[in-house]
């Protein structure tokens, strides 16, 4: 249990790390711009109490506003993503459930269900994220095609990084 | 209570949910000057039809002491076109540029917005740049001062309201023409405090106090109210308590007065200091 904490502690760190020092200052033709820190909210375990899920995406939100200078808008999209993250899983359950004890991974329950699961919940934050960022509906489908684009550039990365995580 | 309980048991994800992203909004809202912009702006968009309708059903209700007024005013004009007129009611008379030796523009102007429960009240006219109006000018609600303008567009002017704790005037008591400074102490829309006048200097409650025309804003002798009450404050000076002639809590027209030898004034002065 506490080995457990741990390991998502440290994967906490780890992700923010390579948030703020890398991705931050990857902007593909400043238009796309990956935010790889909301798979800490992807890979908590699956027994966690929603409750629980929600603080801990409020705290990680807050956490990437205090780095970016935007107090409450990776917030706000973070808190909707552990919201939703419950119904998503329930969702794209496999035909025999999920195992208690182990987190989401691709090692267990394989790339396409990774995929399927990540993409939905990164383009709800990401949706959430780039709306609240403009806010307004005048741009509103030159912020969808950044949406989309950001959502494949992060998607691609955390399938990357979970793929790094698997050969560990 | 129990279905209360039961309430919050079944949606307590919910709720943490939704305080979680109040949270979040609140954050947004007051941490991003943009986005704090973007959220009053949309306010005020939801209030400003409100807001109008409201004012066009209380215009309609002062109509009777808007007309009164106006009637008032005709019967002053009236009587100054008169005098005016019988002076040249008469075979011969020069004829004079009435412009020439003209010091003050006067123009009406309707008020269309207005504070008067801050600390530094305004008000909104409309009537702006394109109506010759500009920055500086004094502004008089009939013939009592009501504030100076602050600044323009095209078509409004935003005008710093007499109750406003920035505003301050040069004002004299009109019986023995004593002047101090004028301003509002924030407390009471219907008094302010005029300071300054010596202790030796004797007047009565009921006194007229009046603009001195020492600055180069308002004229000589504008209404600014009576004396209400004073009391000695520090070792030589009264500190006097005006009743305000203008009500600030029904103002609907206006005048601006513009001083046309402004520059001419304040350029002279300037060689000197």
């Amino acid at each position: 249990m506490i080995n457990r904490i741990l390991r998502l502690g440290l994967l906490f760190i780890l992700l923010f790390l390579l948030q703020v020092l890398l991705f931050n200052n990857i902007q593909f033709s400043g238009f796309v711009n990956p935010y790889i820190y909301i798979m800490f909210i992807l890979l908590l375990p699956f027994e966690l109490p929603s409750w629980i899920l929600l603080i801990l995406s409020f705290a990680t939100g807050l956490t990437m506003d205090l780095f970016s200078g935007t107090p409450g808008m990776h917030t706000s999209a973070t808190v909707l993503a552990g919201f939703i993250r419950p119904y998503v899983l329930r969702i794209t359950s496999p035909r025999d459930g999920y195992e208690t004890g182990a987190g989401p991974s691709m090692m267990v329950y394989g790339f396409r269900w990774f995929l399927i699961y990540a993409s939905i919940v990164v383009f709800v934050h990401h949706l959430a994220l780039f709306y609240l960022e403009v806010f307004r509906l005048a741009d509103f489908f030159s912020t969808l095609l950044r949406v989309i684009l950001s959502t494949l550039f992060s998607v691609s990365f955390i399938m990357l990084l979970e793929y790094l995580r698997k050969g560990k | 209570m129990r279905n209360l309980l039961n309430f919050l048991a079944k949606y307590n994800n919910l709720i943490i949910f939704l305080v979680l992203e109040g949270i979040a909004f609140y954050l947004l809202s007051t941490g991003n000057s943009y986005h704090n912009s973007r959220v009053v702006k949309g306010l005020r968009g939801l209030t400003a039809g409100v807001e109008r309708r409201v004012s066009n059903a209380t215009s309609y209700f002062h109509l009777r002491e808007i007309s009164q007024f106006v009637a008032r005013e005709n019967a002053s004009l009236r009587t100054s076109v008169e005098r005016l007129t019988s002076a040249e009611n008469q075979l011969f008379f020069s004829v004079t540029d009435t412009v020439h030796y003209q010091q003050y523009t006067y123009s009406a102007a309707g008020v269309v917005n207005n504070t008067v429960n801050r600390q530094k009240n305004f008000f909104t006219i409309n009537k702006g740049r394109l109506q010759g109006l500009s920055v500086d000018m004094a502004v008089a609600s009939g013939d009592c001062v009501a504030g100076v303008i602050v600044g323009c567009s095209a078509n409004y002017s935003v005008v710093m309201s007499l109750l406003n704790l920035d505003f301050r005037l040069s004002a004299r008591l009109k019986s023995n023409g004593y002047f101090g400074s004028l301003s509002w102490d924030g407390d009471d829309i219907r008094h302010v405090i005029l300071s300054e006048i010596p202790q030796h200097v004797t007047f009565g409650i009921g006194d007229t106090v009046e603009t001195t025309g020492y600055s180069v804003v308002f004229p000589e002798g504008v209404m600014i109210g009576t004396v209400s009450d004073f009391e000695k404050s520090g070792g030589d000076f009264y500190r006097i308590k005006v009743a305000l002639a203008t009500d600030f809590k029904k103002l609907h027209f206006v005048n601006v007065i513009g001083n046309l030898r402004k520059e001419e004034q304040l350029e002279l002065e300037k060689q000197f200091q």
